[in-house]
């Protein structure tokens, strides 16, 4: 009996999403410099005296609603920016640019109630080992949290501007990838300067 | 060419500007990756001068022989930031953006405008960073905006290395041609992707601390020490073992040469692969230098010295697999074996790497387990004296230095279209080899013997008025024997640098033809020099398809017989 089967032939070869991958490496080695930053953080913490954390806090006080607000803010807008890629992959246009100028929104709020939050603690650059610690380690991931928006920003356009669909939506992906990056690096912040302490 | 490398065309494919201003603007990967090595080489001869200064002043225990106190502790620092962040890092990086797209049939690199950025904000950082020095604004400076300045400096240089960094990582990854898989990919791309991301994940815990040190010292000066807190807190990058990443594109070429030279495929890929792997990530961890900040030493004490000697094992380990397997390979090809310059520097790199992981071990393990007294009764650790330097001249000088004369020789042709003179080259690789040696020998005996301390951190006066310090007066000699070695090196250095000269700006050089040395990987399939711009590609399923074709001749010559 003859085989009839016929001979599959070879798909189409991958992209290349090099997008995607050199995210990946800027995740890796923006989760270094943070982790950089907390870590001399915690140094310097530790050796700050008896009680580590308990006196160099010289009487600000920690507005822990706002914060707690902002951090529910950024997962929220790391909702809707899964939100745009979800759109974006089954190429619906309305629901992505809706879902992106959500996430922006979402960031801009964040940046302003962190702002607000340090403005709330009156805090005085150099007046203390705790306030330049808070400054450099806040404005660090604060100017990745830019740097997250202006990546969304623009793979958000592109995926308006025609880079939709499931094979399409990767770049949109990446920005996305970068944004739950910055979550998490906020998180950490969050947790080692402004509940530690 | 395929499918997937033509997608990535089309997004980034502009067209070259033959004219001297296609230079500034330049997407190809050739192009960028000559910028990158031509002015590492500039800046290698900076360094080594800068070098020779601080070993001058050391030679004189009693006084400053060249320069002043905050001088010499400037010059010092602005020695190592050159020769490894203007030399030994981006000289490697240049010869990955050349000739990794080449060998994995990439017609340009994954991001070639990265690329660009990549070496003018390298360039015009390393130039901001002279201007704070020159400014009297290196680290122990007194100008206090001019060290904010060198702060930021630093951080342009960093990111600027870390941008080409993970491009060439991410060409590795996706740019390959369909059907080159990652574990048949050439040694020196393996080895390029292997450095680079373990520069990505070290390089930006440096960005991080500076954002806390600049804005300590810009507004306050309240904990890290002012001027004189900074460098304890980056010279991690300089030292061993973060030094060990730095190697293995030295391996990479070394692997190149010796399978090339040996005319064999290596017995088990997979041990190059995994050792050059083994080598990288035991290089990684430096940055957590409680051993020269003493920050949270307390929290691992006893443990420390275990880390440290657990990652020299791991490097020497991985080096020796290597090296091993390399030398089988090489013996079992021994019929027939021509000595060349490539394969003499690139034997003798191996060698270097190889002894700094031996030394790195002995050194780590004397401390740990406390030999003759280290770390009591006021004896100095290892690692606090100048026997760190030993392993910095080494690996400086010794394997990256010896790498690029072994690299630039191998790959001149495929480069600059033409052949380095060998004689010259030959002498090149013996002065090298003395002088890492002997720069190597000085302060590492001066350490171990004399307890010369490398680098008193919150005192520059300390350092070179040592006499107080030290158990007795070899150290002159043995400083002087450190001086005469680096004199010797950049005399190696400045061999290579005439022999370019002469070979590619002079032309004297023989003109290459597309396989000059019976070579195995890709990259040979093409004419030398490459054409400007991104080139076609045949499709390639090996990382060694000239050895494939070889092989095949062989078996249809026997067959015929």
């Amino acid at each position: 009996m003859t085989d009839t089967t016929p001979a599959l032939q070879a798909g189409p070869a991958p992209r290349p999403r090099s997008q995607f991958v050199a995210t990946g490496f800027a995740v890796a080695a923006g989760s270094m410099m943070i982790a950089g930053s907390l870590a001399l953080y915690m140094a310097r913490r530790h050796a700050s005296g008896p009680h580590p954390g308990h006196d160099w806090l010289e009487g600000h006080l920690v507005p822990n609603p706002q914060f707690d607000y902002a951090l529910l803010t950024l997962f929220a807008s790391v909702i809707t920016a899964h939100w745009a890629l979800w759109a974006s992959r089954r190429g619906e246009t309305g629901h992505t640019w809706t879902a992106i100028a959500t996430t922006l929104v979402f960031g801009l709020g964040f940046v302003n109630m962190v702002m607000y939050s340090l403005n709330r603690m009156e805090l005085e650059i150099g007046s203390g080992e705790y306030v330049n610690l808070a400054f450099a380690t806040t404005g660090l991931t604060l100017a990745l949290v830019v740097v997250g928006m202006f990546y969304l920003a623009l793979m958000g356009l592109r995926s308006v501007g025609g880079n939709r669909g499931r094979d399409s939506s990767y770049p949109l992906g990446a920005a996305v990838f970068f944004w739950d990056f910055v979550a998490v690096a906020w998180t950490a912040t969050w947790y080692v300067v402004y509940v530690v302490k | 060419m395929s499918e997937s490398n033509t997608d990535a065309s089309q997004d980034s494919a502009p067209a070259e500007d033959p004219t001297p201003f296609g230079w500034l603007s330049t997407a190809d990967h050739k192009r960028v990756g000559r910028l990158f090595i031509v002015s590492s080489l500039a800046l290698m001869v900076v360094g080594a001068v800068l070098d020779m200064l601080v070993r001058i002043d050391l030679t004189d225990a009693s006084d400053f022989a060249a320069l002043d106190a905050s001088s010499f502790a400037q010059v010092f620092a602005m020695s190592r930031e050159v020769l490894v962040l203007m030399f030994v890092i981006p000289i490697f990086l240049g010869l990955a953006m050349y000739v990794v797209p080449l060998q994995i049939g990439a017609a340009n690199l994954a991001f070639p405008r990265a690329a660009t950025a990549s070496f003018w904000g390298w360039l015009v950082s390393s130039g901001v960073l002279f201007g704070a020095y020159l400014g009297n604004g290196g680290p122990y400076g007194g100008w206090t905006e001019g060290v904010d300045l060198h702060m930021l400096a630093l951080a342009g240089m960093v990111l600027s290395l870390l941008i080409g960094a993970m491009v060439v990582a991410t060409t590795v990854l996706t740019m390959r041609s369909p059907g080159l898989y990652l574990d048949n990919t050439p040694p020196f791309s393996w080895s390029a992707l292997v450095t680079a991301s373990m520069l990505l994940v070290s390089l930006p815990v440096l960005l991080g601390q500076l954002a806390i040190i600049y804005v300590d010292h810009r507004y306050g000066r309240l904990f890290l020490g002012g001027n004189f807190g900074v460098w304890e807190r980056i010279d991690w990058i300089h030292r061993t073992p973060q030094l060990f990443i730095y190697s293995v594109p030295v391996l990479g070429v070394v692997a190149e040469i010796v399978l090339s030279a040996s005319r064999r495929r290596v017995f088990e890929p997979l041990a190059v692969y995994f050792t050059m792997g083994l080598v990288g990530l035991f290089g990684f961890g430096a940055w957590a230098n409680f051993s020269v900040t003493g920050e949270g030493r307390d929290l691992i004490d006893g443990v420390e010295g275990v880390i440290l000697v657990g990652m020299y094992g791991g490097a020497l380990l991985g080096t020796t697999a290597l090296l091993g397997v390399l030398g089988f390979t090489l013996f079992q090809g021994r019929k027939g074996l021509k000595i060349t310059t490539s394969l003499a520097a690139a034997l003798l790199a191996g060698g270097m790497v190889l002894l700094a992981a031996a030394l790195g071990l002995v050194g780590a393990g004397a401390d740990w387990l406390e030999i003759a007294g280290r770390g009591n009764n006021g004896n100095p650790y290892l690692q606090d004296t100048t026997f760190v330097t030993g392993l910095q001249s080494l690996l400086i000088y010794g394997a990256a230095l010896m790498g690029v004369v072994a690299a630039l020789h191998w790959w001149a042709p495929k480069i600059w279209g033409r052949r380095l003179n060998e004689a010259i080259g030959l002498l090149a690789v013996a002065v090298v080899a003395v002088g890492a040696l002997l720069a190597t020998a000085g302060p590492a005996l001066s350490g171990v013997l004399t307890e010369q301390p490398d680098f008193v951190y919150p005192d520059p006066n300390l350092t070179t008025v040592y006499d107080a310090l030290v158990d007795d007066s070899g150290a002159e000699g043995y400083s002087a024997m450190g001086l005469f070695g680096v004199i010797v090196a950049g005399v190696g250095g400045a061999l290579l640098l005439l022999n370019l000269a002469l070979s590619v700006l002079l032309k004297r050089g023989k003109e290459a033809e597309a396989d000059p040395w019976s070579a195995q990987t890709p990259e040979w399939l093409l004419e030398s020099p490459p054409p400007m711009g991104e080139g076609e590609m045949a499709d390639i399923t090996s990382g060694t398809p000239l050895l494939d074709a070889t092989e095949a001749d062989a078996d249809a010559e026997e067959v015929t017989v």
